[in-house]
């Protein structure tokens, strides 16, 4: 059962903490002169794997961005970064892509920087999927689908040739044997296409997996 | 007539047909060759030299008159005979060794007028993956534009995936959809 919390007289500090704990998105605050990390919300540790204590106080540079020290987009090279997909740094030291909002803001006097973002790494990862399909077909059609058609006219061929008479049996044997070899071909290519396409996919069930490791 | 090249020009075409008019296409191709006076290298992946001999002589194309690099004799267990218009090569994956048989063959033959017939494209799919296969086509391809010979490609229609139809598109000069003369008729 989801967690429950009641919020009473939502107003000033309490509305902007629950919302801020609660929202699914990754809040990081940023003072934008010091570029050190002065907040971060629960689902910003989650996404970058490290507990707020460890992000609070270190800069942002080499850290958690991938920017060096001098190129901050937004205070050093003034861009403005709006739903855009970037990178970030986690606790493991992998880049994981986002789609990441700068805004700057001013609180008591001082610049602030507030990063919203959210992760991409399954949106990718199915986006690589994609591609990796589609490649499989392709290579499928290419080699064993149009393949496939082929041999099954060249065999027509060949038993009309046998029925001719105008043919010695070793030509034949050669022009059966080469369909045959084909053919092997096509499994061995179907059987690699499957392997590279099922190897790196953590969804398969291991039913499946070895349902389609049978040779 | 169906399957007609200009081979006087040095063009590179890329034929296109259903699977089961591929020999068809591979017939006029040659005969029209023939008739512009051009000797044609037939490129085969898929049929035996002998094979190929027979039904070339049942359709009346003159023996002496065409050469064959041969990539499937070997790969059957046939026996590879010599003949000075045949060359073998192990089998149609040994991308290398066709390369070089090309080239040898091209400096071989007599005469300005020669040309390669590639039988097919669709074949070569079955034995290296389409990357390997494009830059192999792509090295045919310069091949034949550098030593100002023509070529013919054969390949099942829709049998290449748009990425490698457009690369080919972009070497040959021209993309032929051939009809089976009968087929044009009806």
């Amino acid at each position: 059962m989801p967690e429950k919390t009641v919020i009473h007289a939502l107003s000033g500090y309490s509305l902007f903490k629950a919302v801020f704990e609660k929202i699914q998105t990754g809040i990081i605050i940023v003072d934008s002169e010091t570029h050190t990390i002065v907040d971060a919300n629960p689902l910003a540790e989650e996404i970058l794997g490290y507990p707020k204590d460890k992000l609070v106080g270190k800069r942002c540079h080499d850290f958690i961005c991938p920017a060096k020290p001098g190129s901050c987009p937004i205070t050093d090279l003034h861009t403005s970064i709006d739903n855009a997909e970037r990178e970030m740094i986690t606790s493991n030291g992998n880049k994981i892509s986002i789609l990441k909002t700068v805004a700057s803001v001013v609180i008591h006097g001082k610049n602030y920087l507030i990063e919203s973002f959210t992760d991409l790494t399954d949106r990718k990862r199915a986006d690589d999927q994609k591609v990796i399909l589609i490649g499989y077909l392709s290579e499928s059609i290419h080699r064993v689908r149009r393949p496939l058609q082929l041999t099954s006219m060249n065999l027509q061929i060949i038993a009309d040739q046998v029925k001719t008479g105008e043919f010695d049996p070793e030509e034949i044997r050669m022009e059966l044997q080469i369909q045959k070899n084909n053919i092997e071909k096509m499994i061995k290519t179907l059987e690699e296409l499957t392997e590279s396409v099922t190897k790196d996919q953590p969804d398969i069930s291991p039913e499946f997996r070895k349902f389609f490791a049978v040779k | 007539m169906p399957g007609t090249v200009d081979t006087d020009d040095k063009i590179l075409y890329l034929m296109l047909s259903r699977p089961e008019n591929i020999n068809a296409m591979n017939i006029n191709v040659i005969k029209n060759i023939l008739k512009r006076g051009c000797t044609p290298v037939i490129v085969s992946v898929n049929m035996p030299y002998k094979i190929l001999a027979r039904i070339y002589a049942k359709e009346g194309i003159d023996p002496l008159k065409w050469y064959v690099i041969d990539a499937v004799t070997q790969y059957s267990g046939g026996v590879c005979e010599p003949n000075p218009r045949v060359k073998y090569v192990s089998n149609p994956a040994n991308l290398t060794d066709l390369g070089i048989a090309i080239t040898e063959m091209l400096k071989n033959i007599p005469g300005p007028d020669k040309c390669i017939l590639f039988d097919s494209v669709s074949m070569l799919l079955i034995h290296t993956p389409s990357v390997t296969a494009s830059k192999f086509l792509h090295f045919v391809v310069n091949k034949l534009k550098l030593s100002d010979v023509s070529g013919i490609f054969l390949c099942v229609e829709k049998g290449l995936d748009p990425v490698i139809l457009a690369e080919m598109s972009a070497v040959v000069d021209k993309i032929i959809d051939f009809e089976p003369e009968e087929k044009q008729a009806g």
